[in-house]
């Protein structure tokens, strides 16, 4: 690791004024992710501008909207009891994340940012597209087990990380940001990109924007909410597969359904096309496995990864079992 | 006798740990030390051409940058060092993750920050990574620490063909890591005189005194290692690496004393590993069930410049009776570190027989307790002729682990038993591993204060041994546990065995008990002998030692600490007995599973296990090895695994958020039942290594309990997700 200077903002118009004006400079909040990743040489920044004492923690459950602060904790997030009740998904989502101490160190916004896990990534001595534009990825002929069978490129198949974002982005979230420009808000759905032939660009933001807010539309279909997260070990450890999965029906009917999936794409992955298959039809064991074949209609698996696309499609079917009572 | 050998004394040394009072190496403060930081090749073969280190030096507080070209040139030890060379002698690149350059600076964050700044130009070769790839290269390697890597009795080959029922099968485990908590660390300081203490996180502190002193050609006694505690080891700290001859040899360079602390990645290429495996296996029986030929071949990788196989296979030779074995352990070169003892080495053949043993007793229709019984051998069939063991009560382990866990309510039939959506799944297996014997000695002093105080240079490796030993003295000097304090992990002290190989406690209780024989001994001479004493002219074998007091009934009662006190001076006695012998402790492991294959997952939710060790000096600690064993057996079955990229052979996961261990919430409850036979006339008898055995079993049982929750052999570790759909 690197020598870094280090200065503590007071708000966030000075956060992001600090940015802009310090070469080399970037946020950091929890620090759980950035200083292991800077420690292991897969990114290098010359200064920090700590974001933790902005006013940017609150949570609130208003009438049409949750509102998360960006430096809200993701474990103050997961006990709200709003959000508990409103959004268990979310809920549900974040105390399936890490453990409890990082959830007592780590921002909402923070989780949003997380690098991916793919093992070249963060190994600063190999090749890796995403990290070293150009250099190629070595996980498609690779280790491959953690990645992604779907949204990938010849350039890079990493998964993004955050359980968070999967239940956001299942959710219609909007990531509101604060920047040398002003504000803006960018729906979670355009906020994470594919990695295409650019696989370091990895979210919407433009250079020197700060998270200040998250908000999620309060619906009636957020609070029927689940996230089912599949993975090696009982906990401590990122999904292999997870689905988060809202849903509304009438007598045995799909009225609403919202589905993201994690672990198999190189984005938080929705296709409003699985949703479809399922609105406003009968809820079936049959239905919800045509809606599984739609998801992995594109898949494209490697060598250690080919089980995801049996097991997202049986996540899908154990979590609307659930929610639809269908056991 | 106060009795409190066997009890379940709480460790001796738990608050010091718990406080953060018990001084690990790397806490060690030592005045005007600097700090060091490797640079690893990032190629895994060829060589290195040229090593800039302009940028590095050029920081503040960077004292030296060491390469190949001024390294000092040293002896390259035999084993324990545990690597064919030692790095940064020449330019050749063995693996990646060897250390090419050395950096030295004022503080721990300079010398990582200018290891990042040294630049390597490497020619580099191709490395083969994988096994399968050159799996036809296999051979039989050398004899390694006087074991051949083929043994056979009888006929198996011919057995195996007339065997009215045959298993024949192959099964595999990957690359492993040890991953104690505490990261390898030495800190070197020379001394005015030449000599060397090092600070030293080691299985071995006799070991790694040794293997220096060869090294750097010192004479026997010039080099000190001190290593009072370890955040574990598991094998990884058992051998010495090239991290402490080179942290030895910068602080001789830079005259000033050195710490080295490997990071986690480093560790994944410093301090061995175990070998990827595949064991081919083919058993033959009756149709009654008795083992009629054993068939082994085993596959370890080894490398290019060494050939050690570390993972032998004892338990294929010897666990059950059958006249024809024969067992080959074959390696095939990969450009990778060379391996290691890791964990019970001896799980990663047992997995394949226990595994092999489940699938006979399915062939056979014969329950799978009821097959190892019938093939049960009280003699030990691989010296030749064969030995009778002296003790052996594996049958009580199988019928009290059985009976605890209500195995005879299990439906043979896999695939049968549900609770709602989940497969319920029961197996066992049978755990077993060597110990060995090292020659030990140890010291005790009784002060004119009347505390005694015990120093060997053994090691307390997180098993108990300060507490085991402080029980063992106590008893032997009927003092209680406050009087008593062991010091341990000093070469100053006498030399005593190393904490591997399960060899601790069979090594060293005896000579603890027999010095503290000799110096209750020795103060009940004093007593007896000194007019002022109210035992004086009493014949010492009538004078009993108790709680502190010495007694010969009625007023006739003295103390250590009034004996010590008119005596003025210490006494201080030796013990160095041996009365153990190397072999190996039993048991058996029980387990439920549950299944739900829908989507995967897998909860191991219940373990029942019962061992045979000899004597249990402490249920506690016996207890907590046990649970400990289990753990790391739910790792290997369940997750451990280190991916290598197989273009590059660099390790892909070297971390704890990639490189999976068992947490808390992937914990059975575990029921540690013990046949538990203390021998109270031969004071020590009956000891055996058990540091090793809980375990051995669990993957297998894991295995054979998912065959019969859901009717699918798994014959890969880990058992992930992906194989259970
Ligand atoms: C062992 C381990 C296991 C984990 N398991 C999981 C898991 O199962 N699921 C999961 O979802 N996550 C998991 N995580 C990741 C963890 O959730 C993230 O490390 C954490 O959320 C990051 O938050 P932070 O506040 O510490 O971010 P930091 O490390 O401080 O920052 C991360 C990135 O976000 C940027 N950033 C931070 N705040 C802002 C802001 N307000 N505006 C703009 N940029 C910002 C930083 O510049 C940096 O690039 C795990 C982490 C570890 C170490
Ligand atoms: S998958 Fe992406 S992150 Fe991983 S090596 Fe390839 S390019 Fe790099």
């Amino acid at each position: 690791m690197r020598a870094f200077g280090y200065t503590v903002a007071r708000d966030p118009a000075e956060a992001v004024r600090l940015a802009a004006t310090t070469p080399g400079s970037t946020f950091v909040a929890g620090g759980t992710d950035l200083l292991n990743l800077m420690r292991d040489g897969a990114e290098t920044h010359d200064h920090l501008v700590d974001v933790n004492r902005l006013d940017l923690g609150g949570i609130t459950v208003g009438s049409g909207a949750l509102r998360m602060g960006g430096a809200a904790r993701m474990r103050q997030v997961a006990e709200h009891p709003g959000v508990r009740r409103e959004f268990p998904m979310l809920s549900e989502a974040l105390l399936a994340s890490a453990s409890p101490q990082i959830r007592t160190m780590a921002s909402i916004g923070g989780n949003l940012l997380q690098r991916t896990r793919c093992g070249y990534f963060r190994d600063a001595a190999s090749p890796c597209a995403k990290r070293v534009p150009g250099s190629g990825c070595p996980a498609i002929t690779g280790q491959n087990r953690g990645h992604a069978i779907l949204g990938g490129s010849e350039h890079c198949i990493a998964t993004h990380p955050s359980d968070l974002a999967v239940a956001l982005t299942a959710l219609d979230a909007t990531v509101r940001l604060l920047g040398p420009g002003g504000e803006r808000a960018v729906p979670i759905a355009g906020f994470y990109l594919l990695p295409g032939s650019t696989p370091d660009r990895e979210t919407a933001m433009r250079p020197g924007e700060l998270i200040t807010r998250v908000d999620v539309p309060r619906t009636a279909l957020a609070g029927q909410s689940r996230y089912l997260k599949l993975r090696d070990r009982a906990t401590f450890e990122f999904a292999v597969v997870s689905v988060a999965a809202a849903l509304r029906t009438r007598g045995n009917v799909v009225r609403d359904v919202r589905l993201a999936f994690g672990g198999v794409g190189t984005r938080p992955w929705r296709d409003t096309r699985v949703e479809a298959a399922l609105r406003g039809r009968p809820l079936t064991p049959q239905a919800i496995d045509e809606a599984g074949r739609i998801l992995v209609r594109d898949a494209k698996p490697y060598e250690g990864n080919r089980f995801k696309v049996e097991l997202v499609q049986r996540a899908l079917v154990s979590v609307l079992g659930e929610l639809g009572g269908l056991r | 006798m106060s009795g409190l050998v066997g009890q379940g004394v709480a460790r001796v040394d738990g608050r010091a740990k718990v406080t953060g009072a018990a001084r690990y190496a790397a806490d060690q403060e030592v005045p005007g030390v600097l700090h060091g930081a490797l640079v690893m090749s990032t190629i895994a073969r060829g060589e290195v051409l040229e090593i800039d280190r302009r940028a590095a030096l050029a920081r503040p507080g960077v004292v030296a940058v060491h390469t190949h070209a001024d390294m000092p040139r040293l002896n390259l030890p035999n084993f324990p060092y545990n690597r064919p060379f030692i790095p940064m002698q020449d330019t050749r690149v063995h693996h990646h993750g060897q250390p090419v350059a050395y950096v030295v600076a004022q503080t721990l964050e300079q010398a990582q920050e200018a290891a990042g700044l040294v630049k390597v130009r490497y020619r580099a070769e191709d490395p083969v990574a994988r096994m399968a790839d050159v799996l036809d290269e296999a051979f039989l390697p050398d004899d390694f620490r006087d074991r051949p890597n083929e043994y056979s009795r009888g006929d198996a080959a011919a057995a195996l063909g007339q065997a009215a029922v045959r298993v024949d099968r192959t099964y595999s485990s990957p690359m492993q890591h040890h991953n104690p908590i505490e990261p390898h660390t030495t800190t070197a300081v020379w001394e005015d005189d030449g000599t060397l203490i090092l600070y030293e996180s080691t299985q071995g502190v006799v070991f790694a005194r040794n293997t220096v002193q060869i090294a750097f050609g010192m004479p026997e006694g010039s080099v000190r290692v001190v290593s009072p505690y370890l955040g574990g080891g598991f094998g990884a700290k058992g051998p010495t690496y090239p991290h402490t001859l080179l942290t030895a040899a910068a602080a001789r360079l830079c005259g000033r004393p050195v710490k080295l602390v490997l990071t986690r990645a480093q560790m994944y290429t410093s301090n061995g590993h175990r070998a990827e495996y595949r064991h081919h296996l083919r058993l033959g029986a009756t149709r009654q069930g008795a083992l009629t030929a054993v068939v082994s071949t085993s596959t370890a990788q080894v490398t290019r410049v060494d050939e050690n196989v570390y993972n032998g296979g004892d338990s294929t030779v010897r666990l059950y009776a059958c006249p024809n074995v024969h067992v080959r352990q074959l390696g095939v070169r990969l450009d990778l570190p060379t391996s290691s003892y890791m964990r019970s080495p001896e799980t990663t053949a047992h997995f394949g027989l226990e595994t092999a043993m489940d699938e006979l007793s399915y062939e056979l229709g014969i329950d799978p307790v009821e097959l190892r019984i019938r093939n049960h051998t009280e003699v030990d069939q691989q010296p030749d002729p064969p030995v009778p063991y002296a003790d052996k009560r594996l049958l009580e382990c199988y019928r009290a682990a059985a009976e605890a866990f209500g195995w005879a309510r299990r439906s043979p039939r896999p695939g049968t038993t549900r609770d709602g959506d989940e497969y319920v799944g029961w197996g066992m297996a049978t755990e077993t591993h060597t110990h060995t014997v090292i020659p030990s000695r140890a010291r005790l002093t009784i002060g004119p204060d009347g505390r005694a105080t015990l120093r060997a240079a053994t090691q307390e490796i997180g098993t108990g041994t300060y507490t085991v030993l402080t029980q063992i003295v106590c008893e032997g000097l009927g003092m209680p546990l406050d009087q008593v304090t062991t010091l341990l992990g000093d070469t100053a002290y006498p030399d005593a065995s190393l904490s591997a190989g399960s060899s601790t406690m069979p090594s060293v209780a005896a000579p603890a008990a027999e010095a503290a024989a000799k110096a209750r001994n020795a103060v009940i001479a004093l007593a007896v002998a000194d007019p002022r004493s109210p035992l004086h002219g009493v014949p010492a074998e009538e004078v009993v030692a108790r709680d502190g007091r010495l007694s010969a009934g009625g007023d006739r009662v003295d103390t250590y600490r009034a004996v010590m006190t008119r005596h003025g001076r210490s006494v201080e006695v030796t013990g160095d007995k041996r009365n153990s012998t190397p072999g190996h402790s039993f048991g058996a492991v029980f387990l439920e599973v549950r299944i739900q294959p829908r989507l995967g997952r897998l909860r191991v939710t219940r373990v029942v296990t019962a061992h045979d060790l000899g004597r249990v000096l402490n249920h506690r600690t016996a207890r907590g090895q046990v649970i400990g064993g289990v753990m790391w057996g739910l790792g290997f079955a369940l997750m451990e695994h280190t991916m290598v990229d197989p273009a590059t052979a660099r390790v892909v996961n070297p971390n704890l958020s990639t490189y999976l261990v068992p947490v808390c919430a992937d914990a059975p409850s575990v029921e540690a039942l013990f046949v538990d036979r203390p021998e109270p006339d031969a004071e020590l008898a009956g000891i055996r290594g058990f540091g090793e055995t809980p375990g051995t079993g669990v993957p297998a049982a894991i295995g054979n309990a998912i065959y019969h929750a859901i009717g699918r052999r798994l014959r890969d570790v880990p058992f992930t997700q992906d194989k259970l759909l």
